[in-house]
C-alpha cells in the first residue's frame, strides 16, 4: 500500500518544490498476522512474531501484540517502527489520564482515544492496523480495530495482516456462524474453542502465507488479568 | 487490477473420499459491475462422447495444460479447476482465492464422505465469496461420486 | 522598489526567484558506502565483523575506513550504508558519552539506551522523510544479559541471537542461522572466530562491493575489543575449473 499519498498535505508549502515523482517512501510493510476473539468474559489475542522485510526474515521472535499498563492487549500489524512508536504514544497518553484521573483508563476509553491519535496523523498515518482487546466495564470481552487513519468498530472477532484474507473468512464461518442456518450469529464462543480456533487459524495461515509464522503469542484477558503463553509455529 | 480480475469469480473443487465436488459462485461482472447473477462456470465434459470412450480427468487434465500452454504469450485469460474421479487434489481459483486458500486449509480433511464433502465446500466457498466484493450472488455445487452427480444450488448473499 | 509581480496563467507556474528557495536537500540515494555487518552472540558475548572498504559505487574509493564504533564501555555499533551519514551518527554519539560524561554521576551508558538512542535517531529522520541511510547494528553485554540489535533507516528495529546487514543478510545469514541459532551460550571464542571468518570468506568471494581487509570485534564480561585490520586466507583454485565467460 503506497500511503505516500497522504503525505501531500492540503495545506502546505508550494508543491512545485516537493513534488519530486519519485519520492523516498517512508514506509515498509514488516508482514505478520494478528486476530482477536471476543467471549462473554474473557478475550483471545493472537499474533505471529516473525518480522520480515520483502523475501527476508528479519527476526523470528519480534513480537507485535503488546500488554498496555492498563490490562489490555494492543494486538498490530503493517509498518513495525510506527506499531512501536504508537505503542509509546498510547502509553504515553495512558500515563497522563492514570495521574489526572487517578485510575486507569478503561477499555472503551483507551478505544477512543487511539481512535483519536491515529485520526491527528490522518496526513501522514501510522501506518499499522490496530486491534485493541479487554475487558469492558461490564466486564464483557471487547474488542476494538481500527484503520490506518482512526477509523473505529467494536466488533466480536477480527483478523488483520498479511494473512488476513485467509483467516477472517474462516472467523467468519467458525467465530460467527456465517451462512449457517440454525446458528445464532451472536453466539460467543467458550473460552477452550476460541484458543482452538485461534491456534488453527495460526496453522492454516502459516501454511499458506510466507510472512506469518516461527512463534504464536497468545493473550488470554480475563478477570484475572493477563496470560500470555508462547507456542511454536512451522520455520519455514 | 489484472486482467484476470476483470469478470471476478470463485472456483474450488475438493477431493473426499470415493468421491469429488467442484463447486462455482453464480456471478459475472465486468470489474464492480455486476452484469449477471446466475452465469454457469462448472461445464460436464465426458459426458460429451464424441467418440466412443470418456477421456479421464488426469488426461483431460494434460490436454487443457497443453492447450493453455499453447497460448503462452498470449494467455487464454482463464484459470481452470478440473475435477474428476480417479483422482485429483483440491486446488482453487478465482478473485477469492486467497479467502478460499484459508478456508480449504482449516476446514478441509481427507476420506470426507460425499454429504460431509458437500457440506465443506459450501462452507468453503460461501465464506469465502462473502470476503469478496468481485464474486459471489449464490453458487451451484456438483459432487461426483461413482453412483452420479449431485448438484445443488446455494443460496448466498447478493450483495 | 519591487519587481511587478505578473499573474501568470494558473498552468503556468513562475519559478522561485532563488533557486534555493523552499528547496530541502535530502539524502536521496546513498553515495559512498560500506557493505555487511556480520554479528552473532556467542558464549562469551557478540562477535562482529565489518571490512574497511568505503566505495563510491563501483569504485573502491576508501580502503581503510572504520565501520565498528565503540560507544561507552560495553556498546559496540556497526554500520553499513552511506558513510558520511554514520561519521555524523558518530558526532552525535560522541556528543551523547561527553553528556552522559560530564553528568558526572559514575553512570555508564548502557547498551540498551544507546540502542534506542540511535533508533529514535533514524525513526524520527524517516519521519521528516530525511533519512540517515544506514543500518545500525548494536551489540552489548550488560551484566549477564547479551544484546544484539539492528535498526534500518526507516526506523525497522529487531533483536535476533545472529544480525547481518545488506548482502550479508542473504550470504552469510543461512550460514549464521545453520551454526550460530540455538547455541548462542555454547560456542567458545575459538569457533566464534572460524564462523565469523566463513561468513566474512563468503562474503568476499560473492559480494563484489566487499574487501579482504576488514576488522572484527567482541563485546565481553571485559568491554569491547575491536582489531587491528586483518585479511583472511583465500582459496582461488576453483577459478580455474568456471568454464565460460572469464574462464
Amino acid at each position: 500500500m503506497d500511503f505516500a499519498q497522504f503525505q501531500q498535505a492540503p495545506v502546505s508549502v508550494p508543491t512545485e518544490h516537493h513534488s519530486h515523482g519519485n519520492r523516498w517512501d517512508p514506509y515498509v510493510d514488516n508482514g505478520g498476522t494478528s486476530l482477536a476473539i471476543a467471549g462473554e468474559d474473557f478475550v483471545v489475542v493472537a499474533s505471529d512474531t516473525r518480522q520480515s522485510n520483502g523475501y527476508s526474515i528479519n527476526s523470528r521472535y519480534s513480537p507485535k501484540a503488546f500488554e498496555l499498563s492498563n490490562g489490555s492487549v494492543l494486538a498490530t500489524t503493517g509498518y513495525h517502527a510506527d506499531a512501536l512508536k504508537l505503542v509509546e504514544h498510547i502509553e504515553q497518553r495512558a500515563q497522563l489520564y492514570f495521574h489526572k484521573h487517578d485510575r486507569a483508563m478503561n477499555v472503551s476509553a483507551m478505544a477512543q482515544m487511539l481512535s483519536g491519535i491515529l485520526y491527528s496523523k490522518r496526513f501522514f498515518p501510522y501506518y499499522v492496523f490496530p486491534i485493541l482487546s479487554g475487558l469492558d466495564a461490564k466486564g464483557k470481552g471487547a474488542v476494538y480495530t481500527y484503520d490506518p487513519v482512526g477509523n473505529m468498530e467494536r466488533v466480536n472477532y477480527q483478523a488483520y495482516g498479511s494473512a488476513s484474507a485467509l483467516v477472517q473468512p474462516f472467523l467468519d464461518s467458525q467465530v460467527g456462524f456465517k451462512n449457517q442456518r440454525n446458528a445464532d450469529p451472536s453466539r460467543l464462543l467458550e473460552r477452550p474453542q476460541a484458543v482452538k480456533l485461534a491456534i488453527d487459524a495460526f496453522t492454516g495461515a502459516t501454511e499458506r502465507d510466507i510472512h506469518t509464522g516461527d512463534w504464536l503469542d497468545l493473550f488470554i484477558i480475563d478477570q484475572d488479568g493477563i496470560h500470555q503463553t508462547k507456542r511454536e509455529l512451522k520455520h519455514d | 487490477m489484472s486482467i484476470m480480475e476483470y469478470n471476478g469469480s470463485a472456483v474450488v473443487a475438493m477431493v473426499g473420499k470415493n468421491c469429488v465436488a467442484i463447486a462455482a459462485d453464480k456471478r459475472l461482472g465486468q470489474r464492480a459491475l455486476t452484469v449477471d447473477m446466475n452465469f454457469q462456470k462448472v461445464f460436464p465434459i465426458t459426458d460429451r462422447t464424441a467418440e466412443e470412450r470418456i477421456i479421464e480427468p488426469k488426461t483431460f487434465s494434460n490436454l487443457v495444460s497443453h492447450m493453455l500452454y499453447e497460448r503462452r504469450f498470449g494467455p487464454y485469460f482463464v484459470e481452470p479447476v478440473i475435477a474428476g474421479l480417479d483422482k485429483d487434489n483440491k486446488p482453487f481459483v478465482g478473485t477469492a482465492s486467497d479467502n478460499l486458500f484459508g478456508m480449504c486449509e482449516s476446514l478441509w480433511e481427507p476420506d470426507l464422505e460425499p454429504e460431509e464433502l458437500f457440506e465443506t465446500i459450501s462452507q468453503a466457498l460461501l465464506n469465502a465469496v462473502d470476503r469478496d466484493a468481485m464474486s459471489g450472488w449464490g453458487a451451484v455445487v456438483h459432487v461426483i461420486t461413482k453412483d452420479g452427480v449431485i448438484t445443488r444450488d446455494l443460496k448466498g448473499r447478493m450483495d | 522598489m519591487d519587481a511587478i509581480k505578473i499573474q501568470l496563467p494558473h498552468t503556468v507556474q513562475p519559478r522561485a526567484e532563488n533557486a534555493n528557495d523552499g528547496a530541502v536537500s535530502r539524502t536521496m540515494q546513498p553515495i559512498v558506502t560500506g557493505t555487511s555487518v556480520v554479528a552473532f552472540k556467542y558464549k562469551d558475548g557478540i562477535m562482529m565483523a565489518a571490512d574497511t572498504l568505503a566505495s563510491y559505487g563501483s569504485l573502491a574509493r576508501f580502503r581503510s575506513e572504520k565501520r565498528l564504533m565503540a560507544v561507552g564501555d560495553n556498546t559496540l555499533v556497526g554500520v553499513s550504508g552511506d558513510l558520511s551519514d554514520f561519521q555524523y551518527m558518530q558526532h552525535v554519539l560522541e556528543d551523547l558519552e561527553t553528556r552522559e560524561l560530564c553528568m558526572d554521576d559514575d553512570q555508564t551508558l548502557g547498551t540498551k539506551s544507546v540502542y534506542k538512542y540511535i533508533s529514535n535517531i533514524m525513526y524520527n529522520r524517516r519521519t521528516k522523510v530525511d533519512p540517515l541511510w544506514n543500518s545500525y547494528v548494536v551489540a552489548g553485554l550488560d551484566h549477564d544479559e547479551k544484546f544484539l540489535g539492528f535498526v534500518d533507516l526507516y526506523g525497522t528495529r529487531y533483536q535476533s541471537p545472529t544480525i547481518a546487514t545488506g548482502f550479508g543478510a542473504h550470504l552469510a545469514q543461512p550460514i549464521l542461522r545453520k551454526r550460530v541459532e540455538g547455541r548462542e551460550d555454547e560456542i567458545e571464542e575459538e569457533e566464534a572466530l572460524a564462523i565469523l571468518d566463513d561468513c566474512m570468506r563468503v562474503l568476499f568471494y560473492r559480494d563484489a562491493r566487499s574487501f579482504n581487509k576488514l576488522r572484527r570485534a567482541k563485546v565481553t564480561a571485559q568491554g569491547v575489543e575491536i582489531s587491528e585490520p586483518y585479511s583472511l586466507e583465500t582459496n582461488w583454485d576453483f577459478a580455474e575449473s568456471i568454464v565460460g565467460y572469464g574462464g
